[in-house]
């Protein structure tokens, strides 16, 4: 019993902040492929372009609330430019997979160069707008992480309803389900795309600047969550909103939850074994993708 | 007219021996691989400030028997494999007398071996790694700053003074490095009677230090030590802060846990931490004053330990080839056993068994962003045994 609350318990809600974390950066990618039909190799680097952005504002004297309001829609903006300015011109290309992939993995390493240069390559610091930590039944849970919790959860519901729910998401899922003939009903699937690659980039934003408190800043961080979040999307269905957060939570908690009595350095293959096992078994994921049955 | 550029590149060739012998009425030349990108770029700075300061120093008052020194760097981006190359390269093409520089403990030994094969002498001023100068020691390689075992040594008298019978938790990082220092510390602060409580190793580059948070609070420590470095160093301190891990617990660590170029991310959580080292720039000194003056005024930086012993690594060069009263390789090396030359820390000496360098060392403490010194051991008490066999 004593086992059950002090040693399983943290461990399944640490599991669990960080599931949130991971389930943000994998709904960014999952959407964009969904859509897209592009694997977003940048993601990561977005991720940290974010937590920079708030940096920079926090240090222009911002408080921190400004900076998580302000950086998803300034990051928007970059993915809107990024889509229109880069991967539009070769997306209509006959070798689309591999060239959105070589483009997005050389934009991802100009982006950690560029950042370095103006930011230093010195780790960077957020502090924490919310102090202190709250103890339940005689366990620590910083406020902090409680927050992103939280936030974090509201976020994923948001982006639910608005995918499924909104006349905006019926655009999205019908271009993602046959482009041709959604535009032939009059949407500008070409706004539609870019518009999309901006919100997923906004996500991946809004995970950085949310996630800089506890996991400072640094112009690699970028590699941090993008190969967990690659795994999460894979094994979830690529494409798949449900899949993504359904699988992001799943993987988390076995990591956390393993690290008990495993090495800790085994859970990465533990989690990339998973992945092969998935994909032998079904290629396609667990949930089908977007704007598809 | 191709005839005749043939001829002067003929006769360019010639004369390339000639160059050569003459060589010896020109500069002293040392050659510096270091990275100057790449994960170490902050210390590659910290090196060639130091360099810098010395030659600028040295050349001033005259060089070495009236021989200017040249410094010749190559970038060697924190790969062992590129440090090797680079290596080479200023060997054959630059001819340099000298090398210096090498950061991460891989270069370091790799290097020494292309020292080895050409003949020539190598310091390192940054590596840890006890093995450079005990089992995997060379006859061309020498180490001027302190080991990893010497930091241990004067962290473990620290902790034994201050905390006595300490029940002790150990996080590293689970790479060779990380692993080597969390057992020479044990080692030494077991053998001054600290008990161990438990120990985790996470991933290099671990993102979220949580799940460990657990095990450490069942363990109940009274002191946490960890060789954790970088950017996982900030990562773990902020993370220990924000779930209460380190109150009423001492945290300790090695040497490159809190650096210069991390403190400023982990801010006022990194107060009170303790780690033994070989240099802190409060030591109160008039030469140590003299020198920090001199470093902040010419690189608008302050020096660590990678940059003053990287300052004191050409004057170690200097003291040996005016005693050797040459260059030669077989000359050089004898003078550097035992010798015995000046450095903003005081008088070091070259332990001829081994080529580890004996010098006082330090326990500091963060303190508001600065390193204030709690302890001190003697030269001879931290230095430990000669392991070196192959000389």
């Amino acid at each position: 019993m004593d086992w059950l609350h002090f040693v399983l318990a943290p461990q399944v809600i640490n599991g669990l902040s960080i599931g949130v974390a991971v389930v943000l950066m994998a709904l960014g990618l999952t959407i964009i492929f969904g859509l897209l039909d592009v694997i977003n190799m940048a993601h990561g680097e977005f991720y940290a372009i974010g937590a920079y952005v708030a940096v920079a504002l926090i240090a222009a004297g911002l408080p921190f609330w400004w900076a998580l309001a302000l950086t998803p829609p300034l990051m928007a903006v970059i993915g809107y430019a990024t889509e229109r300015g880069l991967i539009q011109r070769v997306f209509h290309s006959g070798d689309r997979h591999t060239l959105t992939l070589l483009l997005t993995f050389g934009l991802s390493i100009v982006v950690e160069d560029v950042l370095k240069l103006i930011f230093g390559a010195n780790p960077l610091r957020i502090d924490a707008p919310i102090e202190g930590a709250t103890e339940m039944l005689g366990l620590f849970f910083p406020n902090y992480r409680l927050f992103v919790m939280l936030f974090g959860a509201m976020v994923i519901a948001a982006v639910w309803i608005l995918v499924f729910r909104t006349s905006l998401g019926a655009m999205v899922r019908a271009a993602a389900y046959d482009r041709h003939m959604t535009a032939s009903l009059g949407v500008p699937v070409n706004v539609v795309y870019a518009a999309t690659f901006a919100f997923g980039v906004a996500l991946a934003g809004l995970a950085g600047v949310l996630l800089a408190p506890i996991y400072s800043v640094f112009p690699t961080m970028g590699t941090d969550f993008v190969l967990i979040a690659f795994s999460v999307v894979i094994i979830g269905g690529m494409g798949s909103i449900k899949g993504a957060v359904i699988a992001g939570l799943v993987l988390t908690q076995i990591q956390s939850i393993s690290s008990l009595w495993i090495s800790p350095v085994w859970s990465d293959p533990l989690l990339f074994g998973i992945m092969v096992v998935v994909l032998m078994w079904r290629p396609q994921g667990l949930f089908g993708r977007l704007g598809h049955g | 007219m191709n005839r005749f550029a043939l001829g002067t590149i003929a006769a360019a060739l010639l004369a390339l021996p000639m160059f050569a012998s003459a060589q010896n009425a020109g500069p002293i030349r040392i050659g510096v691989v270091t990275p100057l990108t790449g994960t170490y770029a902050g210390i590659g700075a910290q090196v060639k400030f130091g360099l810098e300061l010395a030659l600028k120093e040295i050349n001033a008052s005259g060089g070495v028997m009236g021989r200017k020194l040249e410094l010749i760097y190559e970038d060697e981006e924190a790969n062992p494999a590129i440090a090797v190359q680079k290596a080479e390269k200023l060997f054959d093409v630059n001819k340099v007398d000298f090398l210096t520089g090498t950061v991460n403990s891989g270069a370091t030994l790799a290097v020494g071996q292309v020292a080895e094969r050409a003949g020539k002498l190598m310091a390192t001023t940054v590596s840890f790694a006890d093995s450079i100068t005990a089992d995997k020691c060379s006859p061309n390689v020498f180490r001027v700053n302190a080991r990893a075992g010497m930091q241990s040594a004067a962290l473990a008298d620290w902790l034994a003074k201050t905390k006595p019978n300490a029940s002790v938790f150990y996080l590293g990082p689970d790479y060779e490095m990380g692993r080597s220092t969390v057992a020479a510390f044990k080692t030494a602060a077991e053998g001054k009677g600290a008990k161990t409580v438990g120990e985790v190793f996470a991933p290099l580059g671990n993102k979220d230090y949580s799940p460990f948070f657990g095990q450490i609070r069942a363990a109940q420590p009274q002191v946490i030590y960890t060789s954790v470095a970088g950017n996982d160093t900030v990562r773990l301190f902020t993370q220990m802060a924000e779930f209460g891990i380190a109150r009423n617990v001492q945290v300790v660590g090695a040497s490159g846990t809190v650096t210069s170029q991390n403190l400023g991310a982990i801010g006022k959580a990194a107060d009170g931490f303790v780690t033994g080292v070989g240099y802190a720039i409060t030591i109160d000194t008039p030469e140590n004053r003299k020198f920090v003056a001199d470093f902040v005024s010419m690189n608008k930086d302050a020096p660590d330990l990678y940059g003053t012993d990287s300052y004191g690594v050409l004057y170690f060069y200097k003291a040996a080839v005016e005693k050797a009263k040459s260059t030669e390789t077989d000359k050089v090396r004898t003078a550097m056993r035992g010798l015995q030359w000046k450095t903003p820390q005081g008088v070091k000496t070259l332990r001829a068994g081994d080529h580890q360098a004996m010098q006082d060392m330090y326990a500091v403490k963060v303190d508001g962003g600065r390193f204030e010194i709690v302890g001190k051991v003697a030269a001879d008490a931290a230095i430990g045994p000669d392991l070196c066999t192959k000389f």
